[in-house]
C-alpha cells in the first residue's frame, strides 16, 4: 500500500537533478526554458532539486568528455534508487557533431545506463516534456 | 581584523603578484573525496582573498577536429562551440576564411547577417538578465523575461528554422533568404522588445532586490586594470571604454546601418545590468532599420571547396564580447589551423580580479555579471584559512546561502 | 592614426631586427626573434599604447613550434610572430601584459611548450586531470585523436 503511494508521488511530482556534462549550452538553455511560463513543465509536478540526493530523475546534457567523466559517475550513484536517466539532445546520445574529437566520448550510455533518448540539437522544450512524461508514463 | 585584511587584500590585488602556491593542505584530506571544480576560492572568513580557475569541462578538442574536416563542415561544428551565441561564431569563422578567397559577401546578405547577429544579442542579454534575477533571489523577474525572450525566439525561428542553432551562415552569404511580408511584424515586435527592455530597466533601478545586490557590488575596478587585462564587450564598456568591434573595426552591414555605442561608467554589477539592458533597446533599433531597408540582390556566391593558401583572422561583437578566429589554409580542402577564442575567456582574468576583496554571498552574483557558460557555475571549491575548513558547492547550495544572507528573514525554498 | 602605427611598428622592427610582412589591408605580421620579443612588445604596449591582446596561438610548422600574439588596435590587426624549438620553453609576457597568463598555459597545454616567468606554467587549463604524462600534446600534427580517446578512456568499452 505504501509502496503503491510512493510509486505515485514519484510519477506524478518527479524531482529532477540536472547535471551538464561539457555540452555548449544549447540543450541547457531549451531544458530551462521548459520551466518557463511558455512551456511550464512544472505544471505536470518536475521540479528541479539543488542536490542528487533528493532526486528521482537525472538529466543529462552533453557529451561525456575526460574531465567530466568521474563526476558523472559519481552523481549517478548518489541518486537513490529507483533511478531514472534522461539524456538530452544529440550529443548525449552519440556524441553529436562532436563524434572524433580527441576528447569527447561516444554517448553517455558508455558511462551510465540511461532510459530515455530525446533526439535533437537541441530538442525543442515540448520535446524535452514528451520525453519526460513519456518516461513517467512508462514507469506507470 | 578588517584593517589587515585590507592591507592583505592590497597585496593580493596587485596584479603582478600571482602567486603560485595559494593552496595550503590543512588536516586529512580523502583523495577520494577530491573533487575537480571549476573554481577554488581561498577565503578568510567571510572575505574572498584568491581564485583560482580550472575549466577544461568543456574542453572538446574542437580546433584539432577542424584540421580533418573540410572546410564547410567546420562552420557547423563551430556553431557548436556555443549554444547562445552560435550564429557570431560561425559568422566570424565564415568572414576569416572567406578573406581568403577573392570572392565578395552579396549586400543583402550582409543586412542578413546583421538581422539574426543582434537578434541573438537581444535573446542573450534578456537570457542574462533572467539569470541575475535568479541568482539574486528574484525568480519573478527571470520568469517574465525569458517569456518575453519567446518573442525573439519566434521571429528567429521564423526567419531560419531553429531556436538555438540556426545554421544560417554559408560561405559569402546566408542559407536562406528573409520571408515575404514579415517587415512590418518585426518592426512591431522589435518596439514591444524596447518597451518590455525599458520596464525592466525601471525594476532594477527601482526594486529593492536587485538594488541590495547589485548596486555598487564589485566597484573597485578602474580602467586601467581592464586594459591591462585585457577583457573584451560589456566588462570593457562598462567602465567608460569604447570598445566595441562594431565600431572599431566594422564588418557585414555595421559600417552602414546607424549604431549607437552604449557606455557606462559605474564599474559595479548594476551598471551591468544596465548597459545590458540599453544594448537591447539599441539592437532593436537597428534591426528595425536594417529590415526597413533590405538590399535586394542574391543571398549567396558559391566558391569552391579549396581555399587558397594563406592565412587570416576576423574579429566579431558576440553579446559576451569580442570572438577572434584565426585560420591558417595550405591551398587544400581542409585548413591547417583554427585558433577559436571565446569571449569568456578574456573576461576570466578581469572576473578574478572582481571577486578578490567581494563576500561569499556576493560570488553567484559577480560571477554571473560576467555572463559566463551555464557549466562555469556547477561547481566550487572553498578553503577557508582562518576557519581551517574546506568544502564544496552546488551553484544552487551557494545561490541559497547568498540570498539567506542578504535576506535572512526571507523563508527558505523546500 | 593607423597609417602612423604601421610606421612606428616599422621603426621598432629596424631596431630589433624584425621582419615587418603585409598580408592585406588592416593585417600585418612581424617576425621576431625569440631573444627580442620582451623587448618589441614593451614597446608595442607601452610606447605605442597598444595594450589590446587578444590572444596567443600556437603552431606546429614541422620542427619548430609557431608562437603568434594577435593585438588589436583600431582597424589594424597586428600579429607578432615568433619561433621556438620543440623542447625548449618560451618567454613569458606576463610582466608586461598580466591578461596574457591563460593563453600561455593554453599554448603550453596544446603544444607542449613551457613559459619561462608564467606563475601558473605548472598547472593545466584545459587538459583533463588524467591526461598521461608520456603523451604528447594534442595539437602537434603527429598527435592522433583515436590514440588519444584510448588513453582517456573514453572508448566505449565492449559489450559483454
Amino acid at each position: 500500500m505504501l509502496e503503491q503511494l510512493a510509486k505515485w508521488a514519484r510519477t506524478r511530482s518527479p524531482w529532477v537533478f540536472h547535471i551538464n556534462a561539457s555540452s555548449c549550452n544549447g540543450c541547457d538553455i531549451e531544458l530551462v526554458a521548459s520551466l518557463t511560463p511558455r512551456y511550464d513543465i512544472e505544471r505536470f509536478g518536475a521540479v528541479l532539486v539543488p542536490s542528487p540526493r533528493h532526486a528521482d530523475v537525472l538529466i543529462v546534457t552533453g557529451t561525456v568528455n575526460a574531465q567530466t567523466k568521474e563526476p558523472l559517475k559519481r552523481v549517478y550513484s548518489q541518486l537513490p534508487e529507483p533511478k531514472h536517466v534522461i539524456a538530452i539532445g544529440a550529443c548525449a546520445a552519440t556524441g553529436g557533431v562532436f563524434k572524433g574529437c580527441y576528447n569527447v566520448g561516444q554517448g553517455i550510455q558508455d558511462v551510465i545506463p540511461v532510459d530515455m533518448f530525446i533526439p535533437g540539437c537541441p530538442p525543442r522544450p515540448e520535446a524535452i516534456m514528451y520525453g519526460v512524461l513519456k518516461l513517467l508514463g512508462e514507469v506507470e | 581584523m578588517s584593517t589587515d585584511f585590507n592591507k592583505r587584500r592590497e597585496e593580493s590585488a596587485g596584479l603582478m603578484e600571482y602567486s603560485a602556491e595559494n593552496l595550503v593542505p590543512f588536516g586529512p584530506i580523502h583523495p577520494s573525496l577530491k573533487e575537480p571544480e571549476y573554481f577554488k576560492i581561498i577565503l578568510e572568513g567571510e572575505r574572498i582573498v584568491d581564485v583560482i580557475p580550472r575549466i577544461g569541462y568543456v574542453h572538446r578538442g574542437l580546433e584539432k577536429a577542424a584540421e580533418m574536416r573540410p572546410w564547410v563542415q567546420n562552420m557547423y561544428m563551430f556553431e557548436r562551440t556555443c549554444g547562445i551565441c552560435s550564429f557570431v561564431h560561425s559568422l566570424c569563422y565564415g568572414q576569416a576564411v572567406e578573406g581568403l578567397t577573392i570572392f565578395q559577401v552579396p549586400k543583402r546578405a550582409e543586412y542578413i547577417r546583421l538581422i539574426i547577429c543582434e537578434m541573438e544579442r537581444i535573446h542573450s542579454h534578456l537570457l542574462w538578465v533572467g539569470l541575475m534575477g535568479h541568482w539574486a533571489g528574484f525568480d519573478t523577474l527571470f520568469m517574465w523575461v525569458w517569456q518575453d525572450r519567446e518573442v525573439v525566439l519566434d521571429l528567429v525561428e521564423a526567419i531560419s528554422g531553429n531556436r538555438v542553432h540556426k545554421s544560417m551562415n554559408a560561405f559569402c552569404g546566408v542559407r536562406r533568404d528573409m520571408p515575404e511580408g514579415m517587415e512590418k511584424h518585426i518592426v512591431e515586435r522589435m518596439k514591444f522588445m524596447t518597451d518590455r527592455a525599458r520596464y525592466y530597466r525601471d525594476i532594477i533601478d527601482t526594486e529593492e532586490t536587485m538594488l541590495e545586490r547589485t548596486q555598487k557590488v564589485g566597484a573597485h575596478v578602474t580602467q586601467d586594470t581592464v586594459e591591462k587585462l585585457c577583457a573584451v564587450g560589456p566588462m570593457a564598456r562598462y567602465v567608460g571604454l569604447r570598445q566595441d568591434v562594431r565600431l572599431n573595426n566594422p564588418y557585414a552591414a555595421y559600417g552602414e546601418v546607424p549604431f549607437e555605442i552604449v557606455t557606462r561608467n559605474e564599474g559595479d554589477v548594476q551598471a551591468l545590468l544596465r548597459l545590458r539592458l540599453d544594448e537591447i533597446i539599441a539592437s532593436a533599433n537597428m534591426i528595425s532599420y536594417a529590415v526597413e531597408n533590405l538590399p535586394d540582390g542574391p543571398i549567396k556566391v558559391k566558391i569552391p571547396p579549396v581555399i587558397p593558401a594563406g592565412e587570416h583572422s576576423s574579429r566579431c561583437e558576440a553579446p559576451r564580447g569580442e570572438i577572434f578566429y584565426y585560420v591558417k589554409s595550405t591551398g587544400g580542402r581542409t585548413p591547417d589551423r583554427v585558433k577559436s577564442r571565446q569571449p569568456t575567456l578574456a573576461n576570466l582574468p578581469l572576473a578574478l580580479e572582481i571577486l578578490k576583496g567581494q563576500t561569499l554571498a556576493d560570488v553567484p552574483v559577480v560571477l554571473t555579471a560576467i555572463d559566463p557558460c551555464f557549466g562555469c557555475m556547477d561547481r566550487m571549491s572553498f578553503l577557508d584559512t582562518e576557519e581551517n575548513k574546506q568544502w564544496t558547492w552546488s551553484g544552487e547550495q551557494l545561490r541559497q546561502y547568498g540570498i539567506n544572507y542578504y535576506f535572512p528573514d526571507r523563508k527558505k525554498k523546500a | 592614426m593607423s597609417e602612423n602605427i604601421l610606421e612606428q611598428i616599422g621603426k621598432i622592427a629596424n631596431e630589433t631586427n624584425s621582419k615587418v610582412v603585409t598580408l592585406r589591408k588592416g593585417e600585418t605580421v612581424i617576425e621576431v626573434e625569440k631573444d627580442n620579443l620582451r623587448t618589441f612588445i614593451t614597446h608595442l604596449v607601452q610606447d605605442l599604447k597598444v595594450r589590446n591582446l587578444t590572444t596567443i596561438t600556437g603552431l606546429d610548422l614541422g620542427q619548430e613550434i609557431g608562437i603568434m600574439y594577435h593585438f588589436s588596435y583600431e582597424r589594424e590587426t597586428i600579429h607578432v610572430r615568433t619561433k621556438v624549438a620543440k623542447t625548449s620553453a618560451a618567454p613569458s609576457i606576463v610582466k608586461i601584459i598580466p591578461g596574457a597568463i591563460l593563453y600561455e598555459m593554453e599554448v603550453h597545454d596544446m603544444f607542449g611548450t613551457g613559459f619561462e616567468g608564467n606563475p601558473w606554467n605548472d598547472k593545466k587549463l584545459l587538459l583533463p586531470d588524467n591526461w598521461p604524462s608520456d603523451l604528447p600534446p594534442p595539437l602537434l600534427k603527429s598527435s592522433k585523436p583515436a590514440e588519444i580517446r584510448k588513453r582517456l578512456h573514453l572508448e566505449a568499452e565492449p559489450k559483454k
